[in-house]
């Protein structure tokens, strides 16, 4: 009881706090700066002369393009000026803040058969011509432009900026509508007549229902209005839950769009459920949330929808079935008004099913997340980039196709080429995809219709396109009949062109097929392909004007021109291999019991899984070096269990100590019994096996008890190495039961994992927080579904960094949903006391990221020690950054590989110096993704290479014996790794260290919070401070460090510094 | 096509030009020495005397020096030109090496081809006979101008800008080291097609080349203003000094690995040492009971010990389960957390005082995005 409560009226003062910065404010000043601004609008159109005459000269580019033939008029004052649209029933939401003007036409200026053959459009454009010719002379007016009623370019109307701006420097703007109430007689514009007399086929005329309709729309305009206007009129909770629906919609550019959604549409729903025709589901008592929810379940899992929707004034069915069918053979959607006018005639079926699939997302927000999904329902950006799995923008420009059979028949021709392009991409794709979206707002605000139509392709056309499972995604061969079906086989080859062919299958079947054939990793670039083929070969359309969003990121992760994550096949035998081999181990004293692997590259999240080794194969087989063998060698780690025994030491370092033991009489045997051999140091044990260093750990199940018992002495934070060791087993076994059930969980962990080294964040976030931020995007998906492609997930992942509110609630990642109600009251205590501990010590550098797991609650395994507030607000900053930048290359046509490097190319003045490597002296130099140079502040240091470390082996080398080349291998040797450590021991609180581990060669120092403060005070002696202790830094990595810069780059201009350095390269 | 052919004989001749280096190498072995002594002369500048001593040492180094040095005091004033030419020249002398072993190569670009080709395979082992040959220059440039009588401290400024240029130079090579690496790493999917992008880089070398050189009479003079600001610090590779740096960290990298045996006496080592504190503990405690026929009762921390004292029985493995199962058994007994009124009671409080934290905590929140217009969604 008390719990819901709570619960609701959190939620509840979220949604107030929404509503106030989403309402209008009526106030009277404002209110009276509106009223003045129309009063100077109807005055200004008061004052057009009587009897202007008319002719086609205004727009003739206009007049042409729709093709109609008498347009001549004299102009008459328009019938009446009436304020309209949302704003008058108080229901207009920010930032959108617009008035409507009913502009009613005058008869006198129209014929009676006007309706016929577009010269109702022309004239009601001429008229508005008109108006805009003397609007503009009126001082009050800033602007007057054209925009399109519900982007269909053949009815445009004005869109009015005042000079006047309302309390809060708020912009607001009036849209003239024309209106045509009783101007035609209504039966001669039904379903079934054609009015448009060029749309013909073979001399017989062919109805027009979507041109009778955007007639009958302006005709019935006014009254449907007013009926909105009654409805809602009074109803605060009614207006209310509308402005949140607005807000819903807006944020799903999916949905807001010319083919499904629009303001006015909502509100019809809305006013059908409370009216008597809706069985009055929304009624007088309910309060915002429950309307809010009735309407969302109704869009989405209503059957009337199948029927269509009535408004039946007297309360009787008055339209006879063969009606209704009619009208679905036109729509795919109906809500039709008491006049028998379908409302909703724009609406596509694409476009509905989405607008229903979202409905049902909301619904699920509302009940399974926080708060009643207010976030995610409310202020999340659903746009195309981060909804859909790929998108694709065709450009348009120019492209004469898409008018060749003239601009406006019976549908404009941008719709008729939106559908086409959707029926390509739907058969191409059959099977592979949930939902396949077209959308081409094409008639945006800049246009000007004057010139013409054939400028209103400007704006890339975007599909978006949804996978529903990658194993059917990603098929390299679609199927076709057999030859024998002539017409079938004859249509498919018509279909796919020259990427039909015969095979001839192995159970004996033949037939056509298309087939794209890639490796394992790279299947993703099917779909692409197939697009690009299907696309160019029926759109004619040039390839570089399909920019397909698939694999523009994967340079980050090749070596080369090959992803290295197709060596995991081998990794993987090899592992079995091993631990077949220790598990046949007889002359050890405890037999080994369990092997699991723990790197991160055995569940195919490493970014570079190694390749095999030619120096790291057993004695028996010979493999040859071939040139640049890498001198360095990535051990994998792997956690072995012994057989239990009393007779392990008590004591913890004679415990470790044993353990070395052990491992050194399992690496011992190994060489005997096979020939395995191994190099140990006093810690570790590696062992050489298929070319891969397999480092051997053991967890000794004792020690673990141990640690629980320390741990409720107040030692928290300290894991113990078998505590760890037993953290990282589960998370390597939850990781990889999640990447069986996602397949594209590990390509997207490795954009993540590359993009937080490449901005030099190794210190501050883990692998495997990483991997369990990731993992959230897909357990979590919310208002999302989980992503199926890689750059989809990834730039989730960039949100979620910049968005998600550490401070106030904790991250709980449940990966097999074995997280009990208890569990994560437990993990919310963890997090209060957690959060109550930081704020009575805020000197206290503790983590500010929690993140929960089955296996730790209290989030102390991967987050405990970084990243830091001060490192985390940075994370985010850095994050938001490149989400919008991603964003924006997606969807707009900046599309070059260099725009795309700029993801994870790190500007270099954030930091206070910054400490250049010599590249080749990096142990993995081909891992660097951009060589980094510095052309600003001040050169402190140069250092000469040394000469005694090579991260190939030298050809010199490869001549020698086995042996000896084996004895130049190094297991994990990583130079940066060893003085990041030794700038870290020596200068603990002066620097702070940001790296890329994964094979950059900057390292960025930001001064410690001691010596900054100092700073202010002596200037001259605290620099010279600097500079010396800079360069002992430099003396630490000898041989190392190229150049060290010291840039003194103030610590509060780094969010400008990195939008600056983003958009410096735009 | 040409070009390819010659490309494939040079790749044959890499091995017979190897040798020579791997001799030149040998050869080099006291420079590391020499280098050290020449790191420390930059800083004391004025013993310049030294410079021409230092010179006839390194005398001996390689027979094309000898060609370098005759050709060197032709231009004394145009420093940063003749470093250009010098280096030039060098690839004069390597070419003409080519030349004596293979074919010759009459195509101009085939010359600049295999010449290319020449300094990548070297860089790696030739850099540190370059660096030599280019540092002698200094010392012998250095000479010149003080025949040219240069005052001292235009002098320092020349010699840094020198210095500046050869670090130019060291990197242009470093490039050019990891662009063959690139390229020979494509290579192994294409051979035809490396040969096609080593023929562009060539081309982008040349012209960054050219680039250099006309620039660097401008770089030249800002660097001078920017000498005087400030001075750079130049450092070593440290490969003769293990206590810091790369050197260390190899160093330490082959101590920490002295094989199986040495590791193995080592922990047996110390699992002795640990067993013989162990029981000298335990003599000490027993001994200390003895004295006064009393058991002196010691505060035990951590676990209960594995075997018994007097009797020696191993009681480790089953006391451990034995315990957790006694624990587990005593814990049924206790009474439930709702058992009493009292507890139900609080409890409940407790649970409302949550519920109330964190309504408050809710509002404090909502404030606070309220400040940060976090309810804006637009």
């Amino acid at each position: 009881m008390g719990s819901e409560a709570t619960y609701t009226d959190s939620t509840n003062l979220k949604l107030r706090e929404l509503l106030k910065e989403a309402q209008h404010d009526y106030s009277p000043e404002s209110t009276k700066i509106i009223n003045d601004f129309v009063c100077s609008i109807k005055k200004a159109i008061d004052q057009i002369p009587e009897d202007l005459q008319v002719t086609a000269d205004l727009g003739p580019g206009f007049v042409r393009d729709i093709g109609a033939d008498k347009v001549e008029f004299k102009f008459k004052k328009p019938k009446s000026i009436e304020i309209g649209g949302s704003y008058s029933f108080q229901c207009v939401a920010k930032p959108d803040v617009h008035v409507d003007l009913f502009l009613r036409l005058p008869k006198e200026c129209f014929y009676e058969k006007d309706y016929l053959n577009y010269r109702y459009h022309a004239k009601r454009f001429l008229y508005l011509c008109i108006i805009k010719k003397y609007l503009k002379l009126s001082s009050l007016i800033q602007e007057v432009r054209w925009s399109t009623f519900h982007n269909e370019a053949r009815k445009p109307f004005l869109v009015v900026y005042p000079a006047a701006r309302l309390s809060g420097n708020a912009a607001f703007f009036v849209k003239i509508i024309p209106t045509s109430t009783s101007l035609f007689c209504a039966s001669k514009l039904i379903l079934e007549r054609n009015n448009v007399r060029s749309l013909n086929q073979e001399g017989v005329l062919q109805a027009t229902p979507k041109y009778n309709s955007s007639i009958l729309e302006d005709m019935f305009l006014e009254d449907n209005f007013e009926f909105v206007k009654r409805t809602f009129m009074g109803w605060k909770e009614l207006g209310e839950a509308l402005i949140l629906l607005k807000v819903w919609a807006r944020q799903r550019s999916s949905i807001y769009a010319h083919d499904c959604l629009s303001g006015f549409l909502i509100s019809i729903i809305m006013a059908y459920l409370a009216s008597k025709s809706g069985k009055n589901r929304i009624n007088k008592p309910m309060n915002v949330i429950q309307i809010l929810r009735i309407t969302l379940d109704f869009i989405a899992n209503s059957k009337i929808w199948d029927h269509g929707l009535y408004f039946q004034p007297d309360g009787e069915s008055n339209i006879s079935n063969k009606d209704r069918r009619k009208q679905f053979q036109s729509f795919p959607v109906i809500i039709c008004d008491s006049f028998g006018f379908n409302l909703a005639f724009r609406m596509s079926l694409s476009g509905f099913q989405e607008l229903r699939d979202e409905a049902s997302l909301a619904l699920s927000c509302i009940d399974k997340c926080k708060d009643g999904g207010f976030d995610e329902m409310f202020m999340t950006k659903i746009d195309f980039p981060a909804k859909y799995d790929y998108c694709i923008r065709l450009n348009l420009k120019g492209s004469r196709e898409v008018y060749s059979c003239g601009f406006c028949l019976d549908e404009e021709c941008w719709r008729k080429y939106e559908q086409k392009v959707l029926s390509i991409i739907d058969q191409a794709l059959r099977g592979r995809t949930k939902l396949v979206r077209v959308i081409w707002r094409n008639a945006t605000f800049e246009c000007n219709i004057e010139d013409g139509l054939s400028t209103l392709d400007g704006e890339a056309l975007l599909i978006g396109i949804s996978i529903n499972s990658m194993e059917e995604a990603f098929k390299q061969a679609v199927m076709g009949p057999s030859p024998e079906e002539k017409d079938k086989a004859l249509e498919f080859r018509k279909f796919w062109g020259d990427k039909a062919t015969l095979r001839w299958f192995r159970d004996g079947k033949i037939a056509e097929v298309a087939v794209w054939e890639h490796e394992e990793s790279e299947r993703h670039i099917i779909i692409k392909e197939i697009i690009e083929h299907v696309l160019s070969h029926h759109l004619s359309l040039p390839k570089e004007n399909i920019i397909s969003i698939v694999d523009q990121l994967d340079f980050s992760l090749r070596h080369g021109n090959k992803d290295p994550i197709s060596f995991s096949v081998n990794l993987l035998k090899a592992f079995d291999n091993l631990s077949k081999h220790l598990r046949l181990l007889d002359d050890i004293p405890l037999r080994i019991s369990s092997v699991q692997p723990l790197d991160s590259a055995f569940r195919l999240t490493s970014v570079f899984p190694p390749p095999p080794h030619p120096l790291a194969y057993e004695d028996s087989v010979g493999v040859k070096p071939q040139k640049l063998t890498s001198t360095c060698i990535q051990p994998l780690e792997v956690m072995i269990q012994l057989e239990g025994s009393g007779n392990w030491p008590m004591d913890d370092l004679a415990m470790e100590k044993t353990k070395s033991a052990f491992l050194m009489k399992i690496g011992e045997s190994l060489q005997e019994k096979w020939g395995i051999s191994c190099t140990a140091t006093e810690d570790d044990v590696d062992v050489f096996l298929s070319g891969y260093a397999f480092r051997l750990k053991i967890l000794h199940e004792r020690g673990l008890s141990l640690v629980q018992k320390q741990g409720n002495a107040h030692v928290k934070r300290v894991l113990s190495s078998d505590k760890k060791l037993f953290v990282r087993g589960q998370h390597s076994s939850m990781i990889n039961g999640l990447r069986g059930r996602y397949p594209i969980y590990g390509p997207v962990v490795r954009l993540a994992k590359r993009w937080v080294s490449a901005h030099l964040f190794s210190n501050s976030l883990t692998e495997e927080a990483i991997e369990l931020l990731v993992a959230y995007l897909f357990l979590k998906p919310l208002p999302f579904r989980p992503p199926s492609s890689r750059i989809t997930g990834f730039l989730r992942f960039l949100r979620l960094l910049s968005e998600y509110d550490w401070s106030f609630s904790a991250l709980i990642v449940d990966i097999n949903g074995d997280l009990t109600p208890e569990d994560d009251k437990e993990i919310n205590h963890n997090f209060m006391s957690n959060q109550r501990e930081y704020k009575d010590n805020m000197q206290n550098i503790s983590p500010a990221m929690f993140v929960a797991t089955v296996y730790d609650k209290a989030s102390e395994a991967w987050t405990s020690v970084s990243p830091t507030a001060a490192e985390l607000r940075r994370l985010a900053t850095y994050a938001a950054s490149s989400a919008k930048f991603l964003t924006s290359v997606i969807m707009q046509n900046l599309n070059d590989s260099y725009r795309w490097e700029c993801l994870f190319r790190t500007p270099l003045n954030n930091y206070n110096a910054v400490i250049l490597l010599h590249r080749d002296k990096l142990p993995f130099p081909h891992r660097l993704l951009f060589p980094s140079e510095i052309n600003q502040g001040r050169k402190i240091l140069h250092g000469n290479p040394s000469k005694i470390f090579q991260p190939f082996l030298l050809p010199g080398d490869l001549r020698g014996s086995l042996e000896e080349m084996k004895n130049k291998l190094m297991v994990n040797f990583d130079p940066l790794r060893y003085f990041i450590h030794d700038i870290e021991r020596e200068f603990p609180e002066k620097f702070k260290v940001w790296y890329d581990s994964l094979g950059g060669d900057a390292i960025g120092l930001t001064f410690g919070n001691k010596s900054s403060k100092k700073r202010g005070r002596n200037n001259n002696c605290e620099d010279k401070d600097v500079v010396d202790s800079l360069r002992a830094v430099g003396e630490l990595g000898k041989g190392f460090v190229r150049n060290i810069y010291l840039l003194k780059a103030p610590k509060n201009k780094l969010r400008h510094g990195y939008l600056r350095s983003v958009s410096d390269r735009d | 096509m040409a070009a390819e052919d010659s490309h494939k004989k040079m790749k044959k001749r890499k091995h017979t030009k190897k040798n020579i280096e791997q001799n030149s190498v040998k050869e080099n072995s006291q420079l590391p020495e020499s280098e050290v002594d020449f790191y420390k002369r930059n800083k004391d500048k004025k013993n310049k005397k030294k410079y021409s001593e230092e010179k006839g040492d390194t005398k001996t180094v390689g027979m094309s020096n000898i060609k370098d040095e005759s050709d060197a005091p032709g231009g004394g004033k145009k420093k940063s030109k003749k470093l250009r030419a010098e280096k030039k020249k060098n690839d004069k002398i390597a070419r003409a090496e080519v030349n004596d072993v293979g074919t010759p190569c009459n195509d101009e670009g085939q010359d600049e081809f295999s010449d290319k080709k020449e300094t990548s395979n070297e860089a790696g082992e030739c850099k540190m006979q370059k660096s030599m040959k280019k540092k002698r220059k200094n010392a012998k440039t250095l000479d010149v101008s003080e025949v040219d009588k240069l005052d001292n401290e235009g002098e320092d400024a020349a010699e840094q800008k020198n210095d500046e240029e050869k670090v130019g130079a060291t990197h242009t090579e470093h490039e050019d080291l990891m662009a063959s690496f690139r390229g020979l790493s494509e290579a192994e999917t294409s051979r035809s097609a490396n040969a096609r992008n080593s023929k562009k880089a060539r081309k982008i070398k040349k012209k960054d080349r050219l680039l250099v050189n006309q620039s660097s009479q401008e770089n030249s003079v800002e660097k001078k203003g920017e000498a005087e600001e400030y001075e750079v610090y130049e450092m070593s590779s440290g490969d003769e000094d293990s206590s810091k740096g790369m050197k260390k960290w190899i160093t330490e990298y082959h101590q920490s690995r002295p094989g199986l045996k040495v590791l193995q006496e080592r922990i047996d080592d110390f699992i002795a040492a640990h067993e013989a504190q162990e029981e000298q503990a335990r003599r000490e405690r027993e001994a200390k009971a003895a004295e006064g026929g009393w058991t002196v009762v010691v505060h035990h921390k951590g676990r209960k010990k594995t075997s018994d004292a007097e009797s020696g029985t191993v009681v480790g493995s089953v006391a451990q389960a034995a315990v957790l199962d006694k624990m587990a058994k005593r814990k049924n007994k206790d009474a439930g957390p709702d058992f009493y009124r009292f507890q139900r009671r609080e409890a409940h409080r407790n649970e409302i005082m949550m519920l109330q934290s964190k309504f408050e905590q809710d509002k404090k929140r909502i404030q606070q995005m309220r400040a940060e217009r976090k309810f804006r969604p637009y």
